[in-house]
């Protein structure tokens, strides 16, 4: 069992501030297979690139990221400051093949067991889990 | 990420990326991209071996090159992806449009 965090604010922070977070958090797990690490990476690199990208019509977002390890799950929850999130997480599919965007939220679907949203306050907190594969 | 551009053949260009291709990097890559082809070389191989990760905005960078690659009368082939890549590639349908070829120097041999 672990447990990580990382505050941030956009500007100057960016996703790669998340990057450089998460290698610290896989060198300090080293339960955790390639598999796990690759689609738990992209599935909040995708999250935080979502929140950044709509914040950034305003003044930039103050972040807070956690992740915890057990045994039996990954979870990651993401809360910001920006406006409400008018995103609907049921059903996102993959855009066409030629389309250039629209793919971040339908990855995440594809790479976690559950997505949430929900306004708390202030802000915007967006979860993840995804289960172990069972020794 | 780093960027390195050169000439190969007559109107062949091999852009290689090193790092992480984000929504910070995405915009070098298209930069790139357009420059290669207003330098008449449309026919572009992007060798992904340095990549070690890549997400949406990567992925979306790749297709909008494509895109003007085939408007410019070339093509766009992509090359040496990493594990990591291929499982983005696998997971947005997109490995028909972008088929991995194995040496950036043959890309436009097959």
């Amino acid at each position: 069992m672990s447990e990580h965090q990382l505050v941030f604010a956009t500007p100057p922070d960016d996703v790669n501030t998340v990057h450089d977070f998460l290698e610290s958090v896989w060198s300090d797990d080293t339960t955790l297979t390639d598999e796990e690490r690759m689609a738990f990476e992209l599935a909040l690199v995708e999250l935080t690139s979502n929140v950044i990208e709509h914040a950034a019509a305003g003044e930039g977002v103050a972040c807070r990221l956690s992740v915890a390890i057990t045994d039996g799950e990954l979870t990651a929850t993401l809360s910001d400051t920006a406006e409400p999130g008018s995103v609907s997480l049921v059903g996102r599919v993959m855009p066409d093949e030629m389309a250039e965007g629209g793919r971040g939220l339908a990855l995440v679907q594809l790479l976690v067991d559950d997505l949430g949203y929900e306004r708390v306050g202030d802000s915007n907190v967006w979860s993840i889990r995804k289960a172990r594969p069972t020794a | 990420m780093d960027l390195a551009v050169e000439g190969a053949g007559a109107d062949v260009a091999v852009v290689r990326c090193t790092g992480r291709l984000n929504m910070v990097s995405a915009p070098a890559l298209r930069e790139a991209v357009t420059g290669a082809i207003a330098d008449g070389r449309p026919r572009v191989v992007v060798d992904l071996a340095g990549v070690d990760f890549m997400d949406s905005s990567g992925l979306g960078a790749l297709v909008g090159c494509l895109k003007s690659a085939r408007s410019a009368g070339g093509d766009l082939r992509i090359a040496s992806p990493s594990a990591q890549v291929l499982m983005v590639l696998k997971l947005s349908n997109i490995d028909r449009i972008l088929r991995p070829h194995d040496d950036a120097a043959t890309a436009f041999d097959e």
